[in-house]
């Protein structure tokens, strides 16, 4: 009998301590789902081109972000953001941007409806056309203007056949400066790469462009509306702009 | 004999409260009773959330615009992303450089659109207006193809695709015919029977082989020109509309210089004259390389749609009336 009475408080103390710290876990969780759901909410209220300047903001973002990189963009964009020629899917560092000047709103936007996506919003004012495959352009055309690529480039080339491609580079009949311009720098407007910056998206060796011109590209990046919520995204657009300007700043 | 005593007896003694926390606690030590009690606590439960469930209110309408919107409007958010592309597109400047004023006139369209939208779904003018239907339909199909298009084709793809659809690949036929006809009954200054008219034409066309002028038959013979009057060269489909399927079957066959036979028809006995005759000609590969491309990646996209179809179909219930097929 007196054993039993020794053993009430034991036995409440043993049933509160997991109470208390039930109660302490929850109170945790609810105060990091608020702390969360608050920074959620602050990130999507600035404007896009706000976020920059508040660093709390930009910390919570690449918090967030990181593990949806790695979940949903890493297949293709590579876990090191360095991209993927052969599915033309462009390195997210160096500060090179195809389409926009990468700006949050524009990295946002390009998530939201993607390129050449299908949605009606997404970006789709061109594509590379296949000029070989249409046979608008000879393959010794082909060829020529490869070397006038590689003379822009500053690379090994053959000066008589460069000349032929700058020739057809500038020509009416074929309009590449239409999209690239006439000084080859490219479009973001267009989604048109600049020819002059030794940086491409599908492979830069001489046969890489060389199937870039002859049978054209026509890369697609979903949308990512309705797969993503809309803070998920903007999160995303934050990290990756933040990458590729540390990547720039930081040679 | 003395009987055990078990453990609750034991305590029988205990203060009362002490007593029923040991009593439950003994209910767990026991497995027979785990076995009613167990159930009849998640029944409790599956009880409680049935009646929370049926009892609670659906959820209230938002009375604030969530974040990453712009404005509510009958509960339907207008994006914050979309404002901005579209103050930027109707101002000609970066959103940041844009007043309030700008802003400001912006939402109001895009609110003034929206509800518009909103009432056209009430009006249910997706079913009753033709071009909305096809613009949406054209919407999903676009979709459905879009990943199809981001695939290059091989020139060994275009070559196969070419191959099985070779048909496909021609140049348009042209002709310069010219239509003689002399009419029997029923015309003007018509009065012979078609036998008399046929002898005519089978002289005729001897003396046009033999190179008679077109001009002497007409006169000599009574022919009538009933070529259109504007002459020279027509493609065949062209010519195919102006002759007729008889007469066009015939032309055909003609050569350069070549004059048909007879034909009689329902106005009279027909002869035809082939001043020029260029066949339509089967284009090769290179010729038709940007044809076949084109051809290829529209197939591509109708294929797309036809899947997508199949899919949508596969998901659908669709009844249709007695009588009705499809």
């Amino acid at each position: 009998m007196a054993r039993a009475a020794d053993s009430r408080p034991a036995l409440l103390a043993w049933l509160a301590l997991p109470l208390l710290l039930l109660a302490a876990v929850l109170a945790w969780t609810l105060h990091v789902h608020r702390q969360h759901t608050a920074l959620a909410s602050q990130l999507l209220r600035v404007y896009p081109q706000d976020v920059d300047a508040n660093a709390v903001l930009v910390h919570f973002a690449d918090k967030e972000a990181r593990p949806l990189f790695d979940k949903n963009c890493a297949g293709c964009h590579g876990a090191q953001m360095r991209g993927n020629p052969k599915i033309g899917a462009p390195a997210l560092v160096g500060g090179h941007w195809l389409w926009g000047n990468g700006s949050v709103f524009q990295i946002e936007r390009i998530l939201l409806y993607g390129i050449r996506s299908g949605e009606p919003k997404a970006l789709n004012v061109t594509d590379m056309p296949a000029f070989g495959l249409m046979g608008r352009l000879s393959d010794g055309q082909v060829r020529e203007l490869v070397q006038f690529i590689m003379k822009l480039n500053h690379r090994p080339y053959d000066a008589e056949a460069a000349n032929e491609g700058e020739t057809l580079f500038h020509s009416d009949r074929y309009g590449c400066y239409d999209c690239h311009g006439s000084d080859a720098k490219g479009n973001s407007d267009y989604g048109a790469p600049d020819l002059t910056a030794n940086y491409w998206n599908n492979g830069g060796s001489e046969q890489d462009i060389y199937d870039t011109i002859f049978y054209g590209r026509h890369r697609v990046m979903p949308a990512w509306r309705g797969r993503l919520s809309l803070e998920q995204m903007r999160a995303l657009a934050v990290y990756l702009h933040g990458v590729s300007k540390s990547s720039v700043e930081g040679g | 004999m003395a009987v055990p005593q078990t453990s609750i007896h034991t305590v029988s003694a205990a203060p009362r409260r002490t007593r029923r926390l040991r009593w439950l606690l003994a209910q767990w030590t026991s497995p027979a009773q785990r076995r009613v009690a167990l159930p009849v606590m998640g029944m409790v439960v599956g009880l409680i959330l049935a009646g929370v469930g049926l009892f609670h209110r659906a959820p209230r309408s938002l009375t604030q615009v969530p974040p990453g919107y712009v404005a509510l409007v009958n509960q339907q958010g207008v994006l914050m992303s979309d404002f901005i592309s579209q103050t930027a597109t109707e101002t000609e400047e970066p959103f940041d450089q844009t007043t309030m004023a700008q802003r400001a006139h912006v939402l109001h369209e895009m609110i003034d659109k929206e509800l518009l939208v909103q009432r056209a779904l009430v009006l249910d003018l997706p079913e009753t207006i033709e071009e909305v239907r096809t613009t949406m339909a054209d919407a999903v199909d676009a979709q459905a193809a879009a990943p199809e298009q981001g695939v290059q084709p091989t020139d060994a793809q275009l070559r196969a695709y070419y191959e099985a659809h070779r048909d496909r690949y021609s140049s348009q036929g042209t002709m310069t015919v010219q239509n003689l006809v002399l009419h029997v009954g029923g015309y003007q200054n018509a009065d012979q029977t078609v036998t008399q008219a046929q002898a005519d034409a089978i002289e005729a066309v001897y003396q046009l082989r033999s190179g008679a002028s077109v001009a002497y038959l007409m006169e000599h013979f009574g022919f009538v020109d009933a070529t259109p009057q504007y002459d020279g060269q027509q493609l065949d489909f062209a010519a195919k509309l102006h002759l007729g399927a008889r007469l066009y079957q015939v032309a055909m066959t003609l050569g350069t210089g070549e004059v048909s036979d007879p034909i009689v028809q329902n106005d009279g006995v027909h002869v035809l004259i082939m001043h020029q005759r260029q066949p339509a000609t089967a284009e090769d590969f290179s010729a038709a390389r940007a044809q076949v491309y084109n051809d290829y990646r529209i197939a591509l996209t109708d294929q797309a749609a036809k899947q997508n179809l199949q899919f949508l179909r596969s998901q659908a219930q669709i009844l249709l009336a007695p009588g009705q097929s499809e």
